[in-house]
């Protein structure tokens, strides 16, 4: 099965006077870990939102693969293959690790028919497997059991990523997913991101932490004022001379 | 077309309403609670108030004097301080207040039924001279006047004092934000004290004014006072002046309507609207307005747990203790069988009001939403049922009795769809008054109407031929009570429960990972209408009549708190607290009932989790104490407790060295008590361990019991096993026999021990580094 595309095709956003996106274009391609950079109001955050559905453009489209997604709500472009997991991770904190990953496993194709008489539902065992080799391969299989309420956030981003990726993505938005780690948890956490899209997921990376960007992402988009300004390959982004004044002169970077 | 006298007739209504608006918004300005015992604490001021000049025979102005300038403040002060304050100081959620506050109008509802009866009193003296001043040619009351003159002080002082003192600054600033405005020194309590005892001054003032107007009745004038939340819902929770403007507004329009003459079909539904305007206004304004200005986290999901705040989702250990919990339930129902006939006919309401709250434990306790409009989907399926077996709903063919109970209760879910679809766009705050108007309009514009509810008849019922007597009835009510476990059931179970219960821990997170949230919450919803259809249509057939009191819109506010304070997601809790009800109701006067649900939902103010939970501790202590009889009494010493790893991700993993079960009680006891004690929280939990050892193993109790004794070099009494062997029996009948969710349920993975891990044998190491562990 082929992965799709994400793209997003002149993106505007805008609030009352201002543009907070201007004509945005970007594609996150499959296999590729694309990143999104930019200073505090550059309007990445926004660029996310449009794209994971929590907000609608002014203008502009966000296709997946072939279809145009634009109107579509944030649940429904998750079954379709787009998923998102958030600045704060949001697991369901009464339930278990292993249930939090049901939830995404279940939830891909809508049949609540089934559903609804409980028991009995074809491939629940398969369900039960993918959730199985999923903690395993992320090392969650020790928390299992865990209700996720109680978890620190190293735990819970992994935990988050781990349902995302039980939804069985075509493509992955992260929004700061290095938030509220230290040095080597994101270390570690770049190295799953890189295994994800190995086997040919395109994950979205916005995140303030300038370092992980460059390091872990294969293109990467710089964002200034509502436009790209620069995009290519990381060094190439690097070296651009608005990014050096804008982004990195600032301190952010050293 | 604006006929003066008329407007200034309504004016009166509309300066009472907004004079209840002005205190609804200054309570909920300073404290974050939207009173809904405003109309209660209006009844009660001018119940007493009447006893006073009437049945004492004190001066007017004495009484009036004693009711509004000492007693309602008293209320408002009482309140605050043994109710609302303790809520605040650990930072209930607002569905929490919601529910305390209607545990309020329900205990005060209750107290004025149990001294003053239900009945309707119409000789409360008024306020003001029953004067009138005519200016140019038209006569106004003096009563209006006054009123008038209280609004114009009422909105200047407030005014005055909010831009121009201090007070007023703090009470700012304990509006925006009350622990911070305490760490900057704001008498916080002192502010909120302040705001319920003006609130309640002006419930007070509301109640004597409209008592000699209307019938003094602790439901109908309630009632009443809770319609002009339609002035607040106008203001969006914010804006004085707006309400005030939106209570005059109504009320002249309200007396306005009076002068057209509407005939033919509608001439009733018209007639209504006349006397009915403010309860059409605040149905309106709710769909009109998207987004009323909540404040604090007003707008999130109630949480409504029996297990605590932060919700258990079912270790073994929770599970066995709902075993006595469904034991109870399972004796409560079976036990009428064997009553004499009289005492049987009583206990027709119990499956049926237990279906009522059923119907609400599954949009409250499994989606999180409050839902306070229950009577009228109840009166539905009643009206429905009934007009099916007489055969007189839209042109349908007559059906035989039973079969129009289960159809007409199916017909509810139509009704709930799409009475559902824009509530559940709403949440907190509006979604609770939404489904409230909803039941209220129900109740004024088709259970009040004669045009639908008269002439029904309750037929007897046959099955086979075979008139069916009482104790088939019953039976006939049990099964009914059946389908609607199994309704809930399958809500709690599998995939459709785990979303459900993703959806109220965190509708974000479930919608990014394609849960299609507000279908599901829609699916709860006409559920939860149908069953609480089939509830009205048993309790109707029960009661072999339809009243329309039966499903007043209060009701469904009694019901909900009572929903509350057995266990909101508890199925058992819904039939436990049925049979108390209506057992209360049977054996002692009336309206105590009402007085026992306000005072246990009061205590929901220090027992977070209420009446369930507060059992649930009793039993956890109980079996505590029983599980130090397992061993010998030297050899005693509690397990120690052993470190958990620190630092780094390490830390990810809470305490793996217990056992799986008492690590997820040890982290919800975490998570209740913040982050900031994690060990001192952690070292409670190998009691948890002591216990929920031997008793979460089930039919193999005691060779558990011996393996968890044996590892920590005990012996097991000869009495612990022969408990241990009746525990292990009786638990696994049972669960057999009552097929309600229990709370492991929830998580069924989560709740099944660690399979092959005997207790504490995962070693802290293996699992400290689960990160590395992704890069193998």
């Amino acid at each position: 099965m082929s992965r799709a595309e994400l793209r997003a095709v002149g993106l505007v956003r805008r609030y009352g006077g201002l543009t907070a996106v201007d004509h945005v274009d970007m594609s996150a391609p499959p296999g590729l870990i694309t990143g999104l950079i930019g200073p505090n109001g550059a309007g990445k955050s926004t660029v996310f939102s449009l794209l994971t559905g929590v907000e609608q453009p002014d203008e502009g489209a966000v296709m997946l693969g072939d279809r145009d997604i634009t109107k579509l709500r944030p649940d429904k472009r998750s079954r379709l293959g787009l998923v998102q997991t958030f600045q704060v991770p949001s697991l369901f904190t009464s339930m278990t690790v292993r249930d939090n990953l049901l939830v995404g496993v279940e939830n891909r194709r809508r049949d609540y028919a089934g559903g609804l008489f409980g028991r009995g539902i074809r491939g629940n065992a398969r369900h039960d497997e993918v959730v199985d080799e999923m903690l395993a391969s992320l090392g969650l299989t020790d928390v299992a059991n865990v209700i996720t309420g109680s978890l620190p956030t190293g735990a819970l981003r992994l935990a988050e990523c781990a349902r995302a990726l039980c939804t069985h993505p075509d493509v992955l938005l992260l929004d700061e997913p290095a938030s509220g780690l230290d040095a080597a948890e994101t270390e570690r956490f770049s190295q799953l991101l890189r295994r994800i899209a190995a086997n040919g997921v395109a994950i979205v990376l916005v995140d303030h932490d300038v370092d992980l960007v460059f390091t872990v992402c294969d293109q990467v988009y710089a964002m200034v004022g509502g436009r790209v300004v620069a995009h290519g390959s990381p060094a190439a982004v690097r070296a651009d001379p608005t990014v050096q004044s804008v982004y990195l002169a600032q301190g952010t970077k050293a | 077309m604006i006929s003066v006298d008329l407007a200034i007739a309504g004016l009166a209504i509309g300066a009472i309403a907004a004079l209840s608006g002005i205190g609804l918004l200054v309570t909920y300005r300073t404290n974050g609670v939207l009173n809904l015992a405003q109309g209660g604490i209006a009844a009660l001021v001018a119940y007493v108030y009447r006893q006073m000049a009437v049945e004492w025979g004190l001066p007017k102005w004495l009484s009036a004097v004693i009711a509004l300038a000492i007693l309602s403040p008293l209320l408002g002060l009482l309140l605050e301080r043994f109710v609302f304050r303790p809520l605040a100081r650990r930072r209930a959620s607002a569905a929490e207040s919601l529910v305390a506050s209607l545990g309020v109008l329900v205990l005060t509802l209750g107290m004025c039924a149990g001294i003053w009866g239900l009945g309707s009193k119409n000789d409360t003296p008024p306020l003001f001279p029953n004067k009138s001043v005519g200016i140019s040619g038209h006569r106004i009351g003096v009563d209006t006047i006054s009123t008038l003159v209280l609004i114009v002080v009422c909105c200047v002082a407030l005014g005055v004092v909010q831009n121009r003192t201090k007070f007023g600054r703090q009470m700012r600033a304990v509006v925006d934000d009350r622990q911070l405005a305490e760490l900057s020194s704001v008498p916080a309590d002192r502010v909120a004290a302040v705001g319920w005892a003006f609130g309640t001054t002006l419930a007070g003032f509301t109640g004597v004014l409209l008592a000699p107007r209307l019938q003094l009745s602790p439901y109908g004038l309630s009632l009443v006072v809770l319609e002009t939340f339609a002035v607040v819902v106008a203001a969006r929770l914010a804006s004085l002046p707006i309400a005030v403007f939106a209570g005059l507004a109504i009320g002249i329009l309200q007396s306005e309507l009076t002068q057209f003459k509407v005939d033919g079909q509608f001439a009733d539904v018209y007639r209504s609207l006349e006397s009915n305007l403010f309860v059409v206004a605040l149905l309106v304004l709710l769909l009109a307005i998207p987004k009323l200005r909540e404040l604090g986290d007003a707008g999130s999901a109630g949480r409504f747990s029996s297990r605590g705040a932060p919700d258990a989702a079912g270790t073994v250990e929770e599970r066995s203790k709902d075993l006595v919990w469904k034991l109870a339930g399972f004796i409560m129902l079976l036990a009428p069988l064997l009553f004499r006939p009289a005492d049987l006919r009583s206990a027709f309401d119990v499956p049926a009001v237990a279906l009522i709250l059923l119907s609400m434990v599954i949009v409250t306790g499994y989606s999180g939403q409050v839902s306070l409009g229950v009577a009228g989907y109840a009166g539905l399926g009643a009206l429905f049922s009934l007009k099916l077996a007489n055969g007189d709903f839209l042109g349908l063919p007559r059906l035989p009795g039973l079969l129009a109970i289960l159809v007409g209760a199916i017909l509810v879910a139509p009704v709930g769809l799409i009475t559902g679809y824009p509530a559940i766009r709403r949440r907190g705050l509006t979604l609770a008054l939404t489904t409230f108007a909803v039941g209220a309009v129900v109740s004024q514009f088709v259970f009040e109407q004669p045009k639908f509810s008269s002439g029904l008849y309750v037929n007897a019922l046959y099955l086979g031929g075979w008139q069916l007597n009482d104790k088939a009835f019953y039976i006939i009510e049990l099964v009914g009570l059946g389908l609607g476990l199994l309704a809930v059931r399958s809500l709690h179970r599998g995939r459709l429960g785990r979303a459900l219960l993703a959806v109220r821990d965190n509708s974000g997170g479930a919608a990014a990972v394609g849960v299609d949230v507000r279908n599901l919450k829609l699916i709860a919803f006409t559920m939860s209408s149908v069953v609480a259809g089939l509830g009205g249509a048993l309790l109707v057939q029960g009661a072999s009549s339809f009243s329309s009191t039966t499903f007043q819109p209060i009701q469904s506010l009694l019901w909900f708190t009572a929903m509350v304070v057995f266990g909101a997601d508890s199925a058992v809790g819904a039939i436990i607290g049925a049979s108390l009800i209506v057992a209360i109701d049977v054996l002692a006067p009336s309206g105590s009932s009402t007085l026992a649900i306000g005072i246990l939902a009061l205590s929901l103010s220090w027992l977070p989790g209420g009446l369930a939970s507060a059992v649930r501790g009793l039993v956890r202590f109980v079996a505590q104490r029983l599980a130090d009889q397992f061993v010998e009494p030297e050899e005693l010493p509690r397990p120690t407790r052993r470190t958990p790893v620190p630092a780094g991700l390490g830390a990810a993993i809470p305490r793996p060295a217990v056992p799986a079960d008492a690590a997820t009680w040890a982290s919800q006891q975490t998570s209740r008590m913040g982050d900031a004690d994690p060990a001192g929280a952690s070292a409670t939990a190998p009691a948890a361990v002591w216990v929920s050892g031997p008793l979460a193993a089930g039919t193999t109790g005691i060779e558990a019991a011996e393996r968890v004794a044996a590892e920590r070099g005990l012996t097991l009494t000869s009495f612990g096993r022969a408990l241990l062997g009746t525990l292990g029996a009786g638990a696994t009948g049972a669960a057999d026999l009552i097929p309600a969710p229990a709370a492991g349920q929830v998580t069924p993975s989560g709740s099944r021990p660690a399979a092959g891990q005997p207790a504490g044998s995962v070693p802290a190491a293996s699992s400290s580094n689960h990160l590395e562990g992704g890069r193998r």
